[in-house]
């Protein structure tokens, strides 16, 4: 095996214009350079400061590329702690290029790992480097907001990079994906690039230990990085499922180890036309993978069967993405499930109509199902055209003819 | 009763065994046990308004008197919530002793057919636990539903639609007393709607005479009209049509609004396919194919399977079954 290159090497953006993001900031930073440039500098260095993994350092090397400048690049503690590196350092800033040589980047990662409380005298070595650089000199920080770094941040151009979004994190994994020959699901990049909060160079380094080496990428490969489903959102794993490429795709949503597969099937209850509309043969063949689930999840709770529980699992998912005919892709806006919506906002409503049943099937010997189906569909005959007889038979009932015009409605 | 229920159903309900008309054999057998003071553990089977739960009631009348509720419990397995909630109601109320001379209090377990058949065997051992104190009147329209270790412990008695002409007294005699007007052909419309089922008629009979002082042969079809579920034909047009999505929510609207269980309505869409008035474009093959289909869904239901999701699947076949019959016509 050759040794590993860091994909966050690999795929550092040649050019600013591809480092993600930002754009803001990249607007400054070209100003900055470009004014080195012309040879009037507003400020001599540039002090990049924001979260990490946002493209701080991905900027400068991209600059010296694109500037065809020679990139000298060290940790900023390290130029305090290490002579040798200093002199280096020091040697490179000082000397003027010569005519038809190259020009030079010096780069100075982290400059708030120097400690500025315990150790004055490295930020002292940073400002005296500033000041005798003949070439445009790069910082970066997470936090440059200490106040001892006051007199560092008067020599610098302040360029912030912000947090990541979650979009701009997409592209870029997929762009990797393509260019290492990676099949990888949608869900798979958005789990990742919502993990990483805003974090690229975390983002690509995930992507790397889950995705290296391999042709296809599945949600359930994604256990790896310890993936657990904080609830992952019904609305993704419902068009994981209704829209996967092949029906054994759809099995990755199996993957999240919390899955309610019993809301799934209500959620799937209620989606499933939205999505294979207007195929009646998507429709007709999805619900009945559905409905098969249903059953086998009956006789799995009644028999206590466990082990049942795979074909239920296996029928919402293989089962329904296996529909026939289904439609083209299309994004379609999913629903809540409403019989919960109905059920949770009628309750009331349903237990005070079960009250009056029950005082009509006391009093009639019936079971209130009786009395619903065979009785009420006449109560409601006399109740539209005949409201004394109504009158007097709500009075022998002892049912008030409000809570009576309840179940009606 | 101790107030006069409006309803004619409850109002011309027959109070004692006496009253009973036209089941002559049923109640003279019920008359001995009242005459010995010892009735056997009973089954009453047999189709719907055919005078099992009257019969059960004017018994206990007869055999206690004016006690006859103190010493009488009235269930329903279809409302009491699964066997458990049943036994321990069995248990408290076989604890006291009871009141007057008749050794033992009765207990009409109504619509006992609608038990599993692991609940009948724990009422069995119920029964057996309490026979000292406690006798049993089950209730069901079909025998065959009631396991035979029950069947066997019971004495069996089979209750029979009143004759034609026993109906259409009684409707008439009700009528007479409500002064309300009933013409012949009126009671012949009452009596072939109803399927022999009284209370039905009876039923009909009173919604008809409040649409109208007079009841003819048409007020009679009025009634029927409104009391037929529409609903449940324009969902299974829409689901034919291929209308999927607006069969779907029509559907879910008139379970809910109405609190109906799936099963209530795979029997009405069975009833509807079966007939005349629903006008469909279909093959009687195709027909065959949706029926089938209900079927097969009403035993997932009866099953335990959740109604929402497996009416949905029906719908969506239904949908699929008339597209393919629209596609070959």
């Amino acid at each position: 095996m050759s040794a590993r290159i860091p994909w966050v090497e690999k795929y550092r953006p040649k050019r600013i214009a591809d480092v993600a993001g930002n754009d803001k900031a990249k607007k400054a930073f070209i100003a900055w350079l470009n004014s080195w440039v012309r040879g009037r500098p507003s400020k001599k260095a540039a002090l990049l400061y924001g979260p990490p993994g946002t493209g701080k350092t991905s900027i400068a090397h991209a600059a010296a590329i694109e500037y065809n400048l020679d990139l000298v690049e060290a940790n900023a503690s390290d130029v305090r702690t290490s002579q040798a590196l200093r002199t280096k350092i020091f040697r490179a800033a000082s000397e003027q290029s010569l005519f038809g040589k190259r020009g030079r980047l010096i780069l100075l990662d982290e400059i708030d790992g120097i400690s500025p409380r315990e150790d004055r005298g490295g930020l002292e070595v940073v400002k005296e480097l500033i000041n005798i650089s003949r070439h445009p000199v790069v910082l970066t920080a997470n936090n440059p907001w200490d106040p001892r770094l006051r007199s560092l941040r008067e020599l610098c151009e302040m360029i912030e990079f912000r947090k990541l979004g979650k979009r701009d994190i997409t592209r870029v994994l997929k762009n990797i994906c393509e260019k290492e020959g990676i099949e990888c699901p949608y869900e798979v990049l958005d789990y990742i690039a919502r993990r990483a909060k805003g974090d690229l160079r975390a983002a690509i380094n995930d992507l790397q230990s889950i995705a290296e080496g391999k042709t296809r990428v599945t949600l359930h490969d994604l256990e790896i990085l310890g993936y657990r489903a904080e609830q992952a959102d019904m609305f993704t794993i419902v068009r994981y499922i209704l829209t996967a490429r092949t029906p054994l795709q759809a099995r990755g949503v199996l993957s999240y180890p919390s899955l309610d597969y019993e809301m799934l099937i209500q959620w799937l209850n209620e989606n499933i036309p939205y999505q294979y509309s207007p195929s009646l043969v998507a429709i007709a063949d999805a619900y009945d993978a559905l409905s098969r689930a249903d059953v086998f999840l009956g006789r799995m709770k009644r028999r206590q069967q466990w082990s049942l529980l795979t074909y239920v699992l296996d029928l919402i998912t293989v089962g329904v993405a296996s529909a026939r005919e289904k439609p083209p892709f299309k994004f379609v806006k999913y629903s809540f499930p409403q019989k919960l919506r109905i059920l949770a906002a009628t309750k009331y409503k349903r237990e005070a109509a079960q009250r009056v049943l029950k005082q009509i099937a006391k009093n009639t010997h019936m079971s209130t199902r009786k009395v619903r189906l065979e009785l009420l569909p006449f109560l409601k005959i006399i109740n539209e055209s005949n409201p004394e007889m109504m009158r007097k038979i709500l009075k022998s009932l002892d049912i008030s003819k409000k809570s009576f015009e309840a179940i009606l409605s | 009763m101790l107030m006069g229920i409006e309803l004619w159903t409850e109002k011309y309900r027959p109070r004692t065994l006496d009253e009973i008309v036209n089941q002559e054999e049923i109640v003279s057998r019920l008359k001995e046990f009242v005459k010995e003071k010892n009735v056997p553990h009973l089954l009453f089977v047999g189709p719907p308004g055919t005078g099992k739960t009257t019969a059960a009631l004017c018994l206990a009348h007869d055999l206690y008197g004016e006690h006859w509720r103190d010493n009488t419990l009235e269930l329903n397995a279809s409302d009491e919530r699964g066997i458990d909630v049943i036994r321990t109601r069995i248990k408290d109320y076989a604890r006291t002793i009871p009141l007057g001379e008749v050794p033992f209090k009765l207990i009409i377990l109504d619509e006992a057919d609608n038990m599993t058949s692991d609940a009948q065997q724990a009422l069995r051992r119920t029964m057996e636990l309490f026979s000292r104190s406690t006798r049993f009147i089950l209730i069901a329209n079909y025998a065959s539903k009631i396991i035979e270790p029950i069947q066997s412990r019971c004495a069996v008695f089979r209750f029979q639609p009143l004759p034609k002409e026993a109906a259409k007294d009684r409707l008439r005699y009700i009528a007479q007393n409500e002064g309300v007007k009933v013409t012949e052909e009126a009671l012949e419309a009452i009596w072939v709607e109803s399927e022999g089922d009284l209370r039905k008629a009876i039923n009909i009979l009173q919604a008809a005479a409040a649409l109208r002082k007079e009841v003819t042969e048409e007020v009679v079809y009025e009634v029927l009209g409104k009391i037929s579920p529409k609903e449940v034909r324009e969902i299974i047009k829409l689901a034919i049509a291929g209308k999927f999505l607006e069969a779907r929510d029509r559907l879910r609207s008139y379970m809910y609004s109405y609190g109906l269980s799936g099963v209530d309505v795979l029997k009405m869409m069975h009833k509807e396919l079966l007939s005349s008035k629903l006008d469909l474009n279909i093959d009687e093959y195709t027909r065959a194919e949706l029926l089938d289909l209900i079927g097969e869904i009403n035993f997932r239901l009866v099953e335990g399977s959740d109604d929402e999701i497996q009416l949905n699947a029906l719908l969506a076949k239904f949908a699929l079954i008339g597209s393919k019959s629209r596609r070959t016509a």
